[in-house]
């Protein structure tokens, strides 16, 4: 009988399909601290392969699940042993820009940023921005419905897809949404993003692109107190005002980020909010002034505002470098990702420093204030015995503490298995039992990335009538 | 057919409420979400057919439905949890949009649903999936319904999303929800983002309004109608004056909406962007009576005396092909029968087919509104 990598092997020949044990290794593991098992990986380059890969592996009962640049932090492109791991990032083209109609067509595999500059000649970009965006993909950002700094006024990633080829469950490709509003019937294309390839694998993908605004200005505050500034995030929002980014971090992040990059980040200060205001020349300024005169309000001790591009780049420099820098403190970090009602992030920060203190951890904040998504970061040595077991403890109660404040378990990360036996915190049986018959809708055989989002037993059968 | 248990029958009693003018056998108003998954779990039982009324702005959109029993949501209108600090309302679905937007006004928030339409409630928009005139700057309504409660056509009553702005935590149940048009089952509480007003407002008129919408970053909406093309400018009295300025043109100050006057005959184009001109073509070849048109959003809606089958056939064959649609908003219902409200099946006919059938198994809830007989 034929194994599933012969037939791989004859869909795609042998250097798309891998199963060295190095390259297995290399793998099993995506930006966050699980290892998963060895995997058959392959390398796909158009849609009629992806179709043929998961007909392959579903005749031969392999669970599937597919991965872009791997910088996840939940694992939910963490395979296990003997599954078929789809990389995606050979299907990298641009296919085609709409400069009216403001949208492109693209594949899974182009990097987040790439596309950005692709079409920055239009005066266009691509508005989600996550961290790690020069490396990460637009089939990776779908699948966890990223985020970044500015999808506080522009919104998380699914605002900014209008539709997706999808190879579904069962091999079939569809098109779902487009470039017309309103499709009629459901809006499939809403919930596949962010379903961290379980309903299907996405192969093109159509983006909404955003007009670069004319004017932007660049506000660096210094505060010296953690209090201060989360109470100035707090009226900025209850002041209607939705700056197009607006990031805090504290003292420690500061300190690793000015010996890392030197963007004039004050070392002295307790937290630092940066914030970009942008739109028409003409209403800059009085923006500039309002979130001045609420951060003089609430005790900034001072207030750099940066209009000229270098100077905002480099301050920028400073906050997209910061996963970088913690990389001098300890050789491991542990990134967390909730997010909190605006109102609560004063009381929700203070008790992070708790549980850190606690257990004796070192904590950084760096976040994304503006929409209450917090990022405590801790900063480790995987080697100290019983150490990762520490960190693991200490981001569970501070996702409990969050969950308590009326929070949720992930703004921008997904839930992988990270999360996933958290879910029930803030899902009922009923909940979960429904979002359970939205992927049996697609996946009926459990075949598309397995123990992944959701607990085990969140379908509640009905044992009732047939 | 069974027949219903003695309490289900007390309680569809109790809530029967005959003064509401709809043509159904049975009208029950429940007060809670709860006794709505009692009666749709019993009305699964039974088989009976079930269909939803707000304030019935929406009832002629999408296949005519034959009802056995008619649930309203006028027994839930209260806006139960409203956060202005933190941008956020937790709305009822019988609360009508003047309601909302009347207790927003006190902070000068607004949950930008369609601005021509105060009389229509929360669960209705956010059933039929429709959005106002600034989604052009601020998106879509499903994109600002954060967190949403369906008792579902199985009798339970669920929620999805998440309370806070920004999430990635499961499915976004609420996405699937928005614009089910009530064959998931009935739609409840939502939890919806809120933006502030503007501090100045103006509607700029111009001749071209494709042409110089440009001159504008980013306008609240860009709208053309019978002739007359009309730009939305919101921002601080600087911006606003800068780019009033800029467009030139005859302006006036606060949004100038067209006026709402739901003709018995109704048709919406839903093209990409760059269609615009073309819909608005289509529809005047149709002898529209008078439209409104969305530039770049891709919506011309249009409104009409009688409809030729011949040129309605042309009409949305040419809509589709361009990757859109064209679709019957307010008829007689024979006329959505003969024409078919929505057009071809999408791609995903089958996939959807599968959803409805989780959510909904008998089959109970708005049977065949939706395109494909959903």
């Amino acid at each position: 009988m034929v194994t599933a990598v012969e037939e791989l092997t004859a869909l795609l020949g042998d250097d798309r399909v891998r199963t060295h044990p190095l390259d297995q290794h290399l793998f099993a593991k995506d930006a966050g601290l699980r290892r998963g098992g060895a995997a058959v990986v392959v390398f796909p380059e158009t849609s009629g392969e992806v179709a043929a890969v998961v007909k392959t592996a579903r005749a031969h009962g392999m669970p599937i699940v597919a991965r872009g640049a791997g910088t996840g932090l939940a694992g939910g492109a963490v395979p296990q042993e003997g599954w078929l791991l789809v990389v995606l990032t050979r299907m990298n083209r641009i296919f085609e820009i709409d400069e009216v109609g403001r949208t492109a067509w693209v594949g899974p595999g182009v990097v987040n940023l790439d596309l950005s500059q692709a079409t920055a000649g239009l005066g266009l970009h691509f508005a989600p921005d996550p961290s790690s965006q020069s490396a990460c993909t637009v089939g990776g950002n779908v699948a966890t419905n990223a985020g970044g700094p500015h999808c506080l006024a522009e919104g998380s990633t699914v605002a900014h897809i209008l539709g997706v080829e999808l190879v579904t469950a069962d091999g079939n490709t569809i098109v779902v949404g487009g470039e017309a509003p309103d499709t009629p019937g459901y809006d499939l294309r809403g919930v596949i993003v962010g379903s961290e390839g379980t309903l299907g694998i996405v192969t093109r993908v159509l983006v909404r692109l955003t007009e670069n605004p004319p004017d932007t200005a660049t506000l660096l505050m210094a505060f010296d107190t953690i209090e201060d500034a989360s109470r100035t995030v707090s009226d900025v929002i209850a002041a209607g005002m939705v700056p197009a980014a607006l990031e805090m971090m504290d003292n420690a992040m500061c300190l690793a980020v000015e010996n890392f990059v030197q963007a004039g980040y004050p070392t002295d200060a307790a937290a630092v909010l940066l914030a970009d205001v942008s739109g028409h020349p003409a209403g800059t300024a009085a923006s500039i002034e309002l979130l001045t005169d609420i951060a003089v309000g609430n005790g900034a001790t001072s207030v750099r505002v940066a209009t000229d591009a270098s100077e905002r780049a480099l301050l920028w420099k400073g906050r997209k470098s910061a996963f970088g820098a913690v990389a001098q403190a300890a050789p491991d970090y542990y990134l967390n990702d909730t997010v909190v009602p605006r109102t609560r992030i004063v009381e929700v920060i203070s008790k992070t420093y708790e549980i850190a203190e606690r257990y004796g951890i070192s904590l950084m904040n760096v976040f994304h204030a503006g929409d209450g998504n917090l990022h405590p970061l801790v900063s480790f040595d995987a080697a100290e015995p019983g150490m990762t077991e520490r960190v693991v403890a200490a981001a569970r109660e501070m996702v409990i503490v969050a969950i308590a404040a009326g929070g949720t378990l992930s703004g921008e990360h997904g839930i992988g298995v990270e999360k996933r036996d958290l879910m029930s915190s803030v899902f009922s049986a009923e909940d979960l039992d429904a979002q359970a018959r939205l992927r049996e809708a697609f996946d009926p055989d459990g075949a598309l990335n397995p123990e992944k989002v959701l607990p085990d037993g969140a379908r509640c059968f009905d044992w009732g009538t047939a | 057919m069974k027949t219903l248990a003695a309490p289900t029958t007390r309680l569809l009693r109790r809530l029967h409420d005959p003064t509401v003018d709809i043509d159904a056998e049975f009208v029950v108003a429940p007060t809670s979400m709860e006794e709505a998954a009692e009666i749709l779990a019993a009305a699964t039982e039974v088989g009976q057919a079930v269909a939803f009324y707000g304030a019935g702005t929406h009832r002629q959109i999408g296949s005519p439905v034959d009802a056995d029993l008619v649930i309203t949501t006028t027994a839930m209108n209260r806006i139960v949890d409203y956060q202005p600090d933190d941008l956020t309302v937790v709305a009822e679905p019988g609360v009508t949009l003047a309601d909302l937007e009347a207790a927003l006004a006190d902070r000068n928030l607004t949950a930008v649903l369609p601005e021509t339409e105060p009389n229509a409630t929360v669960g209705g928009v956010v059933a039929t999936g429709r959005s106002g005139y600034q989604r052009l700057r601020y998106g879509p309504t499903r994109d600002r319904v954060l967190r949403a409660t369906m008792a579902t056509g199985y009798g339970k009553v669920v929620t999805g999303g998440s309370p806070v702005v920004k999430a990635s935590t499961g499915y976004g149940m609420p996405r699937l929800f928005t614009g089910s048009f009530g064959t998931l089952g009935l739609i409840g509480p939502v939890l919806l983002k809120l933006w502030s007003q503007p501090r100045a407002t103006a509607t700029v008129v111009v001749d071209e309004p494709e042409v110089v919408r440009n001159a504008a970053y980013r306008p609240l909406a860009v709208l053309g109608t019978g002739g007359i093309g009309r730009i939305y400018l919101g921002g601080t009295r600087e911006e606003v004056d800068a780019q009033a300025e800029a467009i030139g043109g005859r302006r006036s100050e606060g949004l100038d909406w067209p006026e709402s006057h739901n003709p018995a005959l109704r048709l919406s184009f839903r093209v990409p962007a760059r269609f615009v001109d073309d819909a608005v073509a289509a529809a005047r070849d149709l002898d529209t009576t008078g439209w409104v048109a969305q530039y770049g959003v891709g919506i011309v809606e249009a409104g009409y005396d009688r409809i030729a089958p011949g040129g309605f056939a042309a009409a949305r064959s040419w809509a589709e092909s361009v990757g859109g649609s064209l679709v019957i908003e307010a008829s007689p219902d024979e006329l959505r029968r003969k024409l078919g409200a929505w057009g071809s099946p999408p791609d995903s006919a089958a996939l959807q087919r599968q959803v409805k059938v989780r959510f909904d198994p008998a089959g109970i809830c708005n049977p065949g509104i939706l395109p494909g007989g959903i």
